[in-house]
């Protein structure tokens, strides 16, 4: 079957399609000839008078946009040609992409689209090129092209970030962190608006709790927390939540969002990937262990390449290897193979490496220069060439669909050992099986030519009976040749019996003794280690040709290995050219001095804790990216996260000890009028949790959530598969496990995920969206998960010594699932609810219930599941 | 494909700027997720008023053939068992061809009940798409691409046109497979998850025992004590309203799951059917059992007012047993009959489209697969057929011809971006504005690609 590539097609089938063609400067100019002359008169009089009146309009720097990047307006701009290069070479002779697309041929873009030009022209064109395209045009400054790209290079995301002194604002008590809030504030005054007031102790610990943990608090930790006055109170609070484990769960798990961690290859076969998880608690154990993000960085990246003076402990080592698993485990098509195959992957690599650390979107500039920002191809294809000479090794078996397996990384104790021994075991294993199969056949074979004898010599036996019989009927004379013919007929059975006999009874100790060593190999397995995905540079690193229009097949010029052109890195290393370049490229991201990788990073971390970034496009620091509601604050503070070491936990922590994150989410009039959408933080917008905070929050109520890390994935259990191949329910079984260790295998997350707004694992997803469908209602209300986690909850309820009473139950459980207390009408409309269900249980005499009132005080539980304020961080009115 | 702009007097640039009204701001900044909401799947305008307001997707999976369906190839018969232009020989058509309806369009009787709507029927005898392998082709008609990961046709259309019934998911699909992109193919990519399709069933499952998840309760509640439970959790988000107006889609949503609840068994149960419909539908009556509950379904979700309804019908793929199609025909003929006379019959044809295709059709040589003994055809995607029905389309129409023998399309080829946007066309959408921002690019259905094809219009 041949598989045609997108880009392939893109090439056949643009708006705008140019054949390739080597770039020639044009002819020069200083050499006047006849020819020139006679092509100078009929470029003036024939061809300029075209391109004014019929391309001019779509394919110049006045026009609206520039169509298929094309410039005719300039003597550069028409030999340089669109975003596929030049249409055609001075002096050629035969057929050219511009003549074919005046001569409006098929499979390429009839140009001007609408009406041919008149032969007489086209020929004129002919003519031109055949002398050589002189062009008596002027250039007239730098193109629309270049104009744009000069443009772009300005844009605020490329220059480096100032440090900006202090605003000056009217209420100077006002600030906690004095940099945060200033700047803040300052906004704020500017539009004349004052800030609301500060969040409630209550309303505080419960979006502590969620933010940093993702968990809700415990009553008995809201119990300590309120009333201690102590000033460092909150201090105390965050520093616990930052350092208890599941804080890294709850970090990682943004980042894995960023980097479409998954368990599957996804696309159209989607095959499982059964070690892919080493991958999440590696970013798990880095967001706990604080790591510093340009490491975190580094490591995933070129882990394999980072320069070990011996002072790195093993552990590091795996797990900076670990790390570049995020090179590996992206959405892959298994059955296409060779260059297309390795593009495809490059391609995700460079989409993920630069969206995820650089917020650009570099993949952009895979078919044409980018629209917006100045990356020009040949930056695309620089990095190409980068990651072209980098081995992803994600595994895989080889089988239907699956033309590409790679090897895999062993990790843990002795794993190169355990991996080098179970290979060898699984060889030794698979040739005794193979020989078993081959005895069981040899044995069968022979069990069939023995019951053909025994059958041949029975038949003889007969014969010779009947023989015998008939002679001593008719005592015949003892020349009867059919009598010792019959005999002998016996004697060949019997002999042939004997021997097939032997054979089998010889075969079957050999099947035996195999049959034994089978069993003893196989009882005997060995340890297997655990494996990762990971990359590794190719044996010879190269830079790679650009593709024309993104198709493969069609090759332009060889561009050097590079990084992005219009980002400036001073001091930056050259790449070495005996290696990838991966580290260089990842110094590069990582370093200090790199304009965009701190400031994305803050501006992520803001993004989770506002619930919108200082740039709202957290995964677009681009010209049509959003600009920053706050650039000096976004630019003080990516400085700080530098000079902070690339904290994530320091920069976290600063941020909840703001002021600004502590206010209340109650609106003042006044500001709403002004400043609607708080895009300057004059209260705190309450958020929805997402998928994972809803489900582990209900697990917390019912108690039984399991905060241990489980070893390993689901999927590693499942093998290397199919995904469609798996029952749906093997993918998903039951756990009570943190919702960050449900497998994540693409296209089948579980239904809450998928309900809930979890992102697509097979994009890049710095920001979740929020909807409000009414499945989700459904889920809530309905599913056998929150129903069996109600009960679960009630049972708990009615197991706790903290509540004697129906009042102080509906009280309690409100306190679990909502961190407060119920309302007087709530608590009437509560214990309705109870003894409404109760009835029906004392009326239906079928039921014997295991736990009595688990029924009815399982309806509050799902009553206060659906609810809005438990999957909404708001304030909580006291 | 050729550059042809739906109205051949505007010029191309003229075209786009005329058309950039309706959406406008919707698509243009897409859609801001905190204001998004229950909001979403409100009805829409198009960019301008389009004679179809939903669509019926009939997916044959695999890629039925046309040389015994829909694409008289008289040539073809006389050749057959020659040498043909590729590898094999060819093979003649394994069924039989005359003309039907006023029209005179020529069906094969594989499709006696279907002939009979031939004047319906807008047959397209030379599509083409990208590849004639399953795993590019079934995402390419489902999204429009096959790399990457991108929003189905369904979500699209749900996208723009929202949905006519508050009380239903609008977007539904029938017996989806779960092989080639899967979900994928019904899925809503970036675009908010309110617009991927609400999956009825699996491939392989009879579709009278597939269920929609959680319409009922698992915990066992009363329908009194379920109400008494959803009214306190009311009276508790009435509180969060003056913190923020989100809360008030949590409110709506509440409410409206309430209401699907009782909705969606109710326009899923065909027993309040006549039995004349049943009958009519080829329901009860063994092969067509199956695919006329599906059909059926399909016209009670649209006159429910569902705005997208994908059926699929899988097992056409007939590298070899071939002699088999007729009896694959024999279980969609009556119903997708019976659904095209029953939506007219009701005065829903107007304003629904109708799609049937595969992902692409087959060759018109013999093809044998190893250890096969029965012969078939192998996949083609550079010419083969679909047809539309209803919706604006003109029926009675046979538009596009491919060579004489049906290797490729020879004229009036409608590329799969072009069958996508002369269906956006018919629903009033310009196909080049119906945009959504991602990672800081307009994306939309065809790409960069797609010719409406107005010669098809009634």
């Amino acid at each position: 079957m041949k598989i045609l590539s997108h880009c392939y097609l893109a090439a056949l089938i643009p708006v705008l399609s140019t054949a390739p063609l080597c770039a020639e400067e044009p002819a020069a100019k200083n050499v006047q000839t006849a020819a020139d002359n006679t092509g100078t008169t009929l470029f003036e009089e024939k061809i300029l008078p075209a391109l004014k009146e019929h391309c001019y309009a779509c394919h110049s720097k006045a026009a609206e946009t520039t169509e298929g990047g094309l410039e005719l307006d300039s003597p550069l701009g028409l030999m340089r040609g669109g975003d596929s290069g030049p249409m055609f070479k001075a002096h050629e002779t035969e057929e050219n992409h511009l003549l074919q697309m005046l001569r409006h041929h098929d499979d390429v873009s009839a140009m001007p689209p609408e009406e041919k030009l008149p032969a007489e022209i086209i020929a004129a064109f002919e003519q031109w090129i055949r002398l050589g395209a002189p062009d008596s045009r002027e250039d007239s400054g730098p193109t629309a092209k270049e104009q744009r790209l000069g443009r772009a290079k300005q844009h605020w995301a490329f220059q480096p970030p100032k440090v900006t002194a202090l605003p000056v604002v009217k209420n100077n008590a006002w600030a906690h962190d004095k940099m945060i809030d200033t700047f803040v504030l300052a906004a704020i005054e500017a539009e004349g608006m004052k800030p609301v007031g500060d969040a409630n102790r209550q309303t505080l610990i419960r979006r502590l709790y969620f933010d940093l943990v993702g968990l809700p608090p415990a009553p008995q930790d809201v119990d300590r927390f309120v009333p201690d006055q102590a000033s460092d109170a909150v201090e105390k609070l965050v520093d616990r939540l930052l350092n208890s484990p599941q804080f890294g769960e709850r970090w990682g798990r943004h980042w894995l969002d960023v980097v479409r961690f998954a368990e599957s290859s996804g696309m159209e076969f989607n095959f499982t990937y059964p070690h892919a998880w080493p991958f999440r608690n590696y970013v798990f154990d880095a967001f706990n262990a604080d790591k510093p993000f340009d490491e975190f960085l580094r490591e995933q990246i070129a882990g394999d390449l980072l320069p070990n003076e011996g002072k790195q402990s093993p552990a590091l080592v795996e797990a900076r290897q670990i790390a570049t698993s995020v090179l590996a485990f992206g959405p892959k098509r298994h059955n296409s193979s060779g260059t297309e195959f390795q593009m495809d992957i490059a391609d995700d690599q460079i989409n993920v490496v630069f969206k995820s650390t650089l917020a650009m979107t570099v993949s952009c500039a895979r078919c044409h220069d980018h629209k917006f920002d100045p990356i020009p191809t040949t930056d695309y294809y620089g990095l190409a060439g980068i990651f072209l000479s980098t081995e992803p090794l994600y595994g895989t078996i080889k089988q239907k669909y699956s033309n590409t397996p790679t090897d895999l990384l062993p990790i843990g104790e002795n794993a190169q050992a355990k991996h080098e021994a179970i290979k060898k075991y699984d060889a030794e294993l698979a040739v005794a099986e193979k020989l078993l199969t081959a005895k069981r056949e040899e044995l069968k074979k022979a069990r069939d030519a023995q019951e053909v004898a025994a059958k041949e010599k029975t038949s003889a036996d007969k014969l010779l009976a009947a023989v015998t019989a008939r002679q001593d009927a008719t005592e015949a004379s003892s020349a009867d040749t059919t009598g010792q013919d019959a005999r002998s007929e016996l004697d060949r059975a019997v002999a042939k019996l004997t021997a097939s006999t032997t054979a089998v009874a010889t075969l079957k100790a050999e099947f035996r003794k195999v049959e034994g060593a089978v069993a003893k190999l196989r009882k005997n397995t060995l340890p297997r280690p655990h494996y990762a995905m990971s990359v590794r540079d190719r044996a010879k690193p190269a830079d790679t040709k650009l593709a024309i229009r993104g198709d493969f097949r069609n090759r332009g010029d060889v561009v050097p290995r590079g990084f992005l052109s219009a980002v400036n890195v001073p001091d930056a290393a050259t790449i070495d050219l005996t290696s990838s370049g991966r580290l260089q490229l990842a110094n590069w991201i990582a370093s200090p001095e790199n304009p965009l990788t701190a400031r994305v990073m803050v501006n992520r971390i803001w993004h989770h804790l506002f619930g919108r970034g200082i740039v709202s496009t957290v995964d677009n620091f681009g010209v049509i990216g959003k600009p920053p509601t706050h650039p000096k604050l976004l630019d003080m503070l990516a400085l700080r996260f530098v000079d902070d070491g690339w904290s994530v936990k320091r920069m976290v922590r600063a941020i909840v000890l703001s002021r600004a994150y502590q206010l209340s989410s109650h609106a003042s009039e006044q500001n709403m009028a002004i400043d609607p959408d708080n895009r300057l933080l004059w209260r705190t917008t309450p958020r929805r949790l997402e998928a994972e905070t809803i489900r582990d929050a209900i697990l917390t109520v019912s108690g039984q959530l399991n905060l241990q890390r489980p070893e390993g994935s689901t999927v590693t259990g499942l093998g290397d598969k199919l995904v469609r191949s798996i029952a749906p329910e093997k993918i998903q079984p039951a756990s009570n496990h943190r919702s960050v260790y449900l497998p994540v295998v693409r296209d089948y997350v579980p239904e809450l995920f998928d309900l809930f707004d979890f992102p697509s694992p097979s994009l890049v997803s710095g920001h979740r969206a929020v909807t409000n469908v009414p499945s989700q209602s459904l889920y809530l209300r309905n599913s056998a998960f929150v129903a069996d986690q109600a009960n679960l909850a009630a049972a708990r309820l009615l197991a706790s010594a903290e509540a004697t009473d129906d009042t102080q139950r509906a009280a309690l459980a409100m306190r679990w699932a909502l961190g407060r207390t119920p309302s007087g009408i709530e608590r009437d409309a509560a214990l309705q609810l109870v003894n409404a269900v109760r009835q029906e249980e004392a009326d239906s005499k079928e039921k014997v219930q295991a736990v009595p009132d688990r029924a009815a005080w399982s309806a509050w539980f799902l009553t206060l599941f659906t609810t809005a304020e438990f999957r909404y961080l708001a304030d909580i009115d006291i | 494909m050729k550059n042809m702009s739906a109205n051949p007097t505007v010029s191309r640039r003229g075209w786009l700027q005329a058309a950039s009204c309706g959406l406008g701001a919707l698509t243009v900044n897409g859609l801001a997720p905190s204001r998004a909401s229950a909001g979403l799947l409100s009805p829409r305008g198009p960019h301008f008023t389009g004679k179809a307001k939903r669509v019926i997707f009939l997916f044959m999976a695999g890629g039925p053939s046309q040389f015994e369906s829909f694409d008289y190839k008289p040539m073809l018969k006389k050749a057959g068992g020659k040498k043909g232009m590729k590898k094999g020989t060819l093979l003649a058509p394994q069924a039989n061809f005359a003309r039907h309806g006023e029209s005179g369009m020529w069906i094969s009787d594989a499709f006696p009940h279907l002939a009979k709507q031939a004047d319906q029927l807008c047959m397209l005898n030379a599509m083409s798409g990208p590849s004639r392998a399953h795993p590019i082709a079934v995402p390419m008609l489902h999204t429009g691409e096959f790399q990457f990961v991108r929003p189905s046709f369904g979500s699209w259309v749900l996208y723009g046109l929202g949905s006519e019934n508050q009380d239903l998911p609008g977007f539904f699909t029938i017996k989806p497979t779960r092989t080639f992109g899967g979900p994928a193919n019904y899925g809503s990519a970036f675009l908010p998850s309110t617009f991927q399709a609400t999956r009825l069933g699996w491939e392989g499952q009879a579709v009278k025992n597939a269920g929609i998840s959680n319409l009922t309760s698992h915990h066992g509640l009363s329908r009194d004590s379920a109400s008494r439970s959803l009214k306190l959790a009311q009276l508790m988000n009435q509180r969060l309203l003056s913190q923020t107006e989100d809360v008030r889609g949590a409110i709506d949503s509440l409410e409206l799951s309430d209401r699907m609840q009782s909705a969606v068994p109710r326009v899923l149960d065909i027993s309040g059917e006549s039995k004349e419909t049943l009958a009519a539908y080829g329901v009860g009556a063994g092969r067509t059992d199956d695919f006329g509950r599906q059909c059926l379904l399909a016209r009670r979700l649209v006159e429910s007012g569902v705005r997208f309804v994908e059926v699929s019908c899988n097992g056409w793929d007939h590298h070899s047993n071939l002699d088999k199609f007729k009896s694959k025909a024999e279980e969609i003929d009556q119903p997708i009959a019976a659904l095209l006379a029953d939506l007219q019959q009701r005065g829903l044809l107007d304003d629904t489209l109708v799609l049937w295709t595969g992902e692409f059709g087959r060759t018109p040589e013999t093809q044998v697969l190893e250890g096969e003994e029965k012969i078939g055809r192998d996949h083609n995607a550079e010419g083969y057929t679909a047809w539309l029905a209803g919706g604006g389309v003109r029926g009675g129409l046979t538009h596009g011809t491919t060579d004489e023998l049906g290797y490729a399309a020879t004229d009036g080829n409608v590329h799969l971006h072009d069958l996508h946007a002369t269906m956006l066309h018919l629903l009033g959408f310009d196909h080049t504005k119906l945009v959504y921002r991602y990672g800081g690019r307009d994306f939309r259905l065809t790409n960069i690609h797609g010719d409406v094809v107005p010669e098809i219009f009634a």
